[in-house]
């Protein structure tokens, strides 16, 4: 297929940072052209075919023997994911470890996976969408590590508020606890001052689980009468419920409609009033239309499915009904006269201009069906170009174009929340297995001066049991097997001790470190040529500090609110498994990739610039979780879609200059 | 076809002792015939006649006495010495849909006993609405 024409753009990615650029880029009246590497299958303009491509994401998963984040979607050859499946502890013996997509050099394996496929990672995501805190910005100058960013803050605020907008948060402003606010006066001024006065989201909050009542009534009781000792002072144990990417009732106080691009003032305005409309293809006026509600976003093949969480209680890895926020809602919003998309269509290189840096285009190789060894390949031509293909595959593609990267800086940083999961019995039923993944947290160590010696991390409570560690219920009817339990006995002992079950895992925040990195080697390539990534992962000393400080917390509110202990930690529970101050600690992978092509305010120290523009080349962007250059205590969505609709304001400004 | 009829009637009558869920329980999965032919098919056939015939004598011996059923169950059936496992083996399948360990089709997920044991719904089907999920389940007794 040879294809001549020069789009305004090319972006790499369907994913949510990809999809975001699409529709902003084309219902601003440019021309897009997206390579998505995944099947054909994935994208579908036709509603029918969309919904039975879902249905069978969904049979997959029912039928998947482990139902991992990526398990109800195809891996494909040409195409490959990571699979948490392959992780293996890695030793002299098998170092790297070459078992999946990844080669994992270590000393340890690296625990995430993400989606390549179109609507990338957020199908199979959480959906979880706290902003980050105003320190968290800031973590050299206020604690002394990692490193500061080039915006504050208050320079995304606005850029949080279109990323609110177009996921579709449910939540409540005023039930996010600040970790500095110590009454209730300060509570109300920092979010007055961090998320506006007026300031409410798209969505009233998600109601929060049975579960989470039972635990935050008891953790209140240890709070008032026997509160934890942390350093030796007490310390009261507070609880966030969280913001979330999933459909509620809607917000009638929310006035926000659209996100449009004005071409006077060169900027991207949250409108009230205005609303692109997909009929005329224009920015229209609706004040004389009838009162503006927000309207939740149901199912792409269906609007009215899913405008409501229907309580699935599978999030991760899929949301029956879409209720779920995913990039494909976003990617069909863009102008269908203005988007050419090319599936199957794996981008390997970044071509560019060796004097002037100016990228001159994209090669990209097209396989001809899943799996296939045959392939074409073929060079997109932009004005602008956009890699928007997920942390690790952002690296990649430059270290194979030896682009971007006069810092040496891509490819390092790699950062993830590292998990420390607590596991035990309730002394009375919270009936968990129900719900969304979690719908509270506890915040109160999201920030602190104990940064400078420890991670700091948030807690979600998990509403769906011991899942996720020790794979409940079907390990706990296995254990109860072991023991010849069978018939009425069987049964009761299970009914008694599944709806006890509670999880809490602390996400530490991981900081850059320049050896944790990903790198490419000509030994490893996948099927049809492309590198595959080759990783290089630690836990430091900071990280292992917050797990001995965490599991101390923990073990206090676990025996004061007369929780029974089942947590273990081994070599064989999970591959990640590091020992500090004589005590092991297993840690999980948050999937959450994040810092490989890091922003700065200086090109020696950073691949992009606050507007996600490659130092090295004018015409270069790159969008998604690669450019945080720290990582915070959230779950980095919601910031990388603020970061990218900032950019996408920068790219619109480069093409009308 | 007689015989295969009153096998898999055997088949259904040691299942309610082995899950510990009634007859009527077990026939509203919908999946006694799925089961009965993964048993039959996915064994060595001369072991699970063996089974269902010990079974049968367990059961008609006993005459209902659930006491003594169970005791017999427990040395008879139980041991992972005997029929391969096959007993744990069928109770896993009706609590989780899984022979082994692949899930025998999206129904066999879906219809897994142990979801309404632990009072919840299998995830990703059977959704039990908004909200739900923040108060106590609703569960028939």
């Amino acid at each position: 297929m040879i294809n001549n024409k020069t789009y305004d753009v090319v972006i790499v990615g369907s994913g949510i940072s990809g999809a975001v650029m699409a529709k902003t880029l084309t219902q601003a009246g440019k021309t897009v052209l997206l390579l998505e590497a995944g099947l054909t299958a994935g994208i579908s303009l036709d509603r029918n075919g969309d919904y039975q491509n879902y249905v069978d994401y969904l049979n997959t998963f029912y039928t998947a023997s482990a139902k991992v984040p990526n398990s109800p979607y195809p891996n494909i050859k040409d195409a490959p994911s990571i699979d948490v499946l392959d992780m293996q502890p890695i030793s002299g013996a098998n170092s790297p470890s070459t078992n999946g997509y990844l080669v994992q050099a270590g000393p340890l394996p690296f625990g995430s996976d993400c989606l390549r496929g179109p609507g990338g990672t957020t199908l199979h995501w959480l959906g979880s969408t706290p902003r980050m805190l105003p320190n968290d910005f800031k973590m050299k100058t206020l604690y002394g590590q990692g490193v500061d960013w080039p915006i504050s803050y208050e320079d995304l605020m606005p850029y949080y508020e279109m990323a609110e907008l177009e996921i579709g948060v449910s939540g409540d402003v005023n039930a996010i606890h600040w970790p500095e606010a110590s009454n209730k006066q300060e509570q109300v001024e920092l979010k007055n001052k961090f998320y506006g006065k007026e300031y409410v989201f798209p969505m009233e909050e998600i109601p929060t689980s049975y579960l989470d009542g039972v635990f935050t009534k008891l953790v209140a009781e240890v709070n008032s009468k026997n509160p934890v000792k942390v350093s030796g002072k007490d310390t009261k144990i507070k609880f966030s419920t969280t913001p979330q990417g999933r459909n509620s009732v809607p917000n009638k106080q929310y006035p926000y409609r659209d996100i449009t691009w004005d071409s006077k003032t060169k900027k991207l305005v949250l409108q009230k009033d205005k609303y692109w409309c997909p009929e005329t293809k224009k920015v229209v006026d609706g004040s004389l239309e009838e009162k503006y509600e927000y309207l939740p976003v149901g199912a792409t093949w269906d609007p009215n499915t899913g405008q409501r969480c229907e309580g699935n209680a599978s999030c991760v890895p899929i949301c029956p009904v879409q209720a779920k926020y995913n990039a494909l809602k976003t990617l069909y919003k863009s102008d269908g006269d203005k988007i050419t998309i090319k599936t199957q269509s794996v981008a390997s290189r970044v071509l560019y201009n060796e004097k002037t840096g100016e990228v001159t285009g994209v090669e990209y190789k097209t396989y001809h069906t899943a799996d296939s060894i045959t392939y074409d390949t073929n060079i997109a031509k932009g004005k602008i170009y956009v890699l928007a293909a997920s942390a690790i595959e952002n690296a990649k593609i430059l270290l194979a174009s030896n682009a971007a990267n006069s810092s040496d800086q891509v490819g390092r940083n790699l950062m993830d929340h590292l998990c420390l999961l607590t596991w035990g019995l309730l002394p009375e039923k919270g009936f968990p297995f129900r719900g969304p993944g979690s719908t509270t947290n506890m915040s109160s160590f999201r920030d602190g001066d104990f940064r400078k010696e420890h991670a700091a991390w948030i807690c979600p409570i998990d509403n769906w049991g011991w899942g996720w560690p020790v794979f409940s219920p079907g390990s706990d009817l296995s254990n109860a097997l072991a023991k010849n339990m069978f018939g009425k006995e069987l049964r009761d002992q299970l009914a008694d001790m599944l709806p006890k079950q509670l999880l809490l895992h602390y996400e530490c925040e991981q900081l850059p470190e320049p050896d944790n990195r990903v790198t490419i080697d000509p030994a490893y390539r996948d099927q049809i040529g492309n590198y595959r990534p080759v990783i290089h992962y630690d836990a430091s000393d900071y990280m292992k500090k917050a797990f001995e400080t965490a599991k101390g917390i923990n073990n206090q509110l676990f025996k004061a609110t007369g929780t029974q202990d089942f947590t273990f930690y081994s070599p064989t529970l999970t591959a990640d498994y590091v020992g500090y101050q004589e005590q092991g600690y297993n840690f999980w992978g948050a999937g959450h990739i994040v810092g490989t092509h890091r922003m700065g305010a200086s090109k020696k120290d950073s691949v992009v610039n606050k507007d996600s523009r490659t130092w090295d080349h004018d015409n270069l962007y790159l969008v998604g979780c690669g450019n945080m250059p720290t990582l915070g205590t959230s779950n980095p969505t919601l910031t990388m879609t603020a970061l990218t609709f900032k950019a996408a304001e920068a790219i619109l400004k480069q093409l009308e200059k | 076809m007689e015989s295969n009829k009153k096998a898999a009637n055997t088949f259904l009558d040691i299942s309610v002792f082995l899950t510990g869920f009634n007859k009527m329980e077990l026939l509203g999965t919908g999946m006694l015939e799925t089961y009965f032919n993964v048993v039959m098919n996915m064994n060595n056939v001369a072991l699970v006649e063996s089974f269902l015939a010990e079974s049968e004598k367990i059961l008609a011996k006993n005459q209902g006495n659930a006491e003594k059923i169970n005791n017999e169950i427990l040395h008879k059936l139980m041991p992972d010495s005997l029929y391969n496992g096959l007993a744990k083996n069928i109770i896993t399948m009706w609590y989780m849909g899984n022979w082994m360990n692949t899930v025998i089709n999206p129904q066999s997920y879906v219809q897994g006993l142990i979801w309404g044991v632990a009072e919840t719904h299998p995830p990703g089907a059977k959704q039990p609405g908004y909200a739900s999920w923040a108060s106590a389940p609703n569960t028939v007794k």
